[in-house]
């Protein structure tokens, strides 16, 4: 092994090291359990904390919550993103540049800015305590992500890709099912990809759009911490909401990183 | 060139009128409020200004400027040099172990945004692993009292949250250099200095620019990790521009809140707008992208 080798690799075990170790941790205190029961004493190995997950109802809801807010908001920045994301990348319209700047600025709102007149807003059309409410003001930084990816990963493809299906009789609509939304299939996912996580751990608008119902995993871990916290049954729940990210990564880990360019 | 047509208007109705409910609005309605007092939502009195008056003659907003200042800055040149360091070394360490690498830095983006600060805490409680580390090395962290160890914490907090993002981009922008640009480089017998600021660093200014922007403005407006950590302590002294909106909203002051909010978001948007502009004059000192 040479020198040039061995340092790469102590390297890497010491990011790696400084990134998992609090999940090791984390991992380690799921499985302990923290607040002594009659049954289990303090300090005991075993699946406890789980099982108190599946006993509660609250956290088996605020897991199904999360799963179809996320889901809703990765479909509503799907199909508002895709025609965006092709008028940008095939013509040039008056205004085109002032868009992206004003999907920009939106991007990079703070949520907190605009929590309280969100709250009235949405309490006013009813879209307090649902699904769709957070899904859609998801959206506010998740539309913008979902336009550049996509965006860019049409600009790769060549005019007459379109002109091709248009010579062939095809309608626009059915170019845009038939032959540009499998062309940028990996384009979809990494899109998909963000959107699903920036709405999966944001939890500023989530939070005030739950008063009394529909809350996601995010607050429900938040509303474990008391005078006596589980710090088990915490980190029991952190690492369940891991799971569908660390999936997603696995999925998409050789595109993750395509098309992500920004356009102003 | 693409073709010049308005008719694609039509295609940005739908996302334009989702940002017009979602954004557009509640921001018309933040600035209302933030020239209102408000009472309660039947009670309110036009007030002008006065807000914005009063929050500009408060030191501590000016002290809150200066940390949030701050503590962008330290985030951003910490964060950038090292996630570019760790991609040009996993460019060499081979596809296999690269993308396990890339996997793992990628983790920490999917840690809900509540939790990041409490994965930390909870391994540096004493019993912790990082807390027992700690004691049998004989330091301690004090994030409670000691400002110097609170600000270390939520920079090293912040830094193991984002590192992946700027690994990721810059690693992918490393991947699509064509041999051929090193082969030449040889050829001229450039130094590596010359070979990453010609070479490498163009090919992932790309990719940079928006890894850049979104730490900026990220940083900028840290709430939740600062939140859990020590809640703007001790004394104040991680209390950033976040923080005093937080306490305002949580007070129910809805006027100064959204005149707050409306100051906060002029100073995001001073730095989106300096930001486009700096990248816009690079490009044509540059050439610019194909």
């Amino acid at each position: 092994m040479t020198r040039g080798r061995m340092w790469r690799l102590l390297a890497c075990i010491g990011i790696a090291g400084f990134v998992l170790l609090p999940l090791v941790q984390a991992i380690v205190l799921s499985f302990t359990t923290t607040l002594a029961t009659e049954a289990v004493p303090q300090g005991s190995i075993g699946l406890h904390n789980y099982a108190n997950i599946l006993r509660s109802p609250e956290l088996r809801a605020s897991i199904g919550n999360s799963i179809i807010y996320v889901l809703l908001n990765v479909a509503f920045c799907l199909i508002a993103g895709l025609p965006a994301a092709y008028g940008l990348a095939r013509f040039t319209f008056l205004g085109d540049r002032h868009f992206l700047m004003f999907l920009l600025a939106f991007r990079v709102t703070p949520p907190v800015v605009l929590s309280l007149p969100i709250f009235i807003l949405f309490a006013r059309s009813g879209l307090v305590n649902s699904p769709i409410g957070i899904a859609l003001v998801h959206c506010v930084f998740n539309l913008p992500i979902a336009i550049w990816i996509l965006e860019s990963f049409i600009a790769a493809i060549p005019r007459s890709f379109d002109e091709m299906a248009f010579v062939d009789g095809h309608s626009r609509l059915s170019f845009f099912f038939r032959f540009l939304i499998p062309a940028i299939a990996p384009g979809i996912a990494v899109a998909a990809f963000f959107c699903f996580i920036f709405s999966w751990v944001e939890v500023v608008f989530a939070r005030i759009l739950t008063v009394t119902a529909g809350k996601p995993i995010t607050q429900a871990i938040t509303s474990l911490f008391t005078f006596r916290t589980d710090w088990g049954l915490v980190m029991a729940m952190t690492v369940f909401s891991l799971i569908p990210g660390v999936l997603m990564i696995f999925l998409v880990r050789n595109q993750i990183a395509r098309g992500f360019v920004i356009r102003t | 060139m693409k073709p010049h047509s308005n008719a694609a208007w039509a295609l940005m109705l739908p996302a334009a009128a989702v940002m017009v409910f979602v954004a557009v609005l509640p921001l018309l309605a933040v600035l209302n409020y933030s020239f209102h007092d408000i009472f309660s939502l039947d009670k309110v009195f036009w007030v002008g200004t006065d807000w914005y008056e009063m929050i500009v003659a408060t030191p501590r907003f000016w002290a809150s400027l200066g940390r949030s200042a701050l503590f962008s800055t330290l985030a951003i040149s910490v964060q950038i040099p090292l996630g570019i360091a760790i991609a040009l070394m996993l460019r060499k360490v081979g596809p296999r172990g690269a993308s396990l690498m890339l996997m793992c830095l990628a983790i920490p983006l999917v840690v809900p945004t509540n939790m990041i600060a409490g994965l930390w805490l909870a391994l540096l409680r004493p019993e912790g692993l990082g807390g027992q580390a700690l004691s049998a090395l004989h330091l301690t962290l004090d994030y409670k009292f000691t400002a110097l160890h609170t600000w270390a914490l939520i920079l090293i907090v912040d830094t193991w949250h984002w590192l992946g993002l700027v690994v990721v981009l810059a690693y992918a922008g490393l991947s699509s250099i064509q041999p051929a640009y090193y082969q030449a480089a040889a050829v001229d017998s450039a130094t590596r200095w010359a070979v990453f600021r010609w070479i490498e660093l163009p090919q992932i200014s790309g990719a940079l620019w928006i890894v850049l922007l979104l730490r900026l403005v990220d940083s900028f407006m840290i709430y939740t990790e600062v939140m859990a950590i020590n809640a703007g302590g001790p004394n104040d002294a991680t209390t950033f521009l976040s923080l005093e909106l937080g306490e305002d909203i949580k007070a129910y002051s809805y006027g100064t809140s959204a005149a707050r909010a409306m100051v906060d978001f002029i100073f995001v948007l001073t730095l989106v707008w300096v930001f486009v502009k700096l990248r816009q004059s690079g490009e044509q000192t540059q050439g610019g992208p194909p």
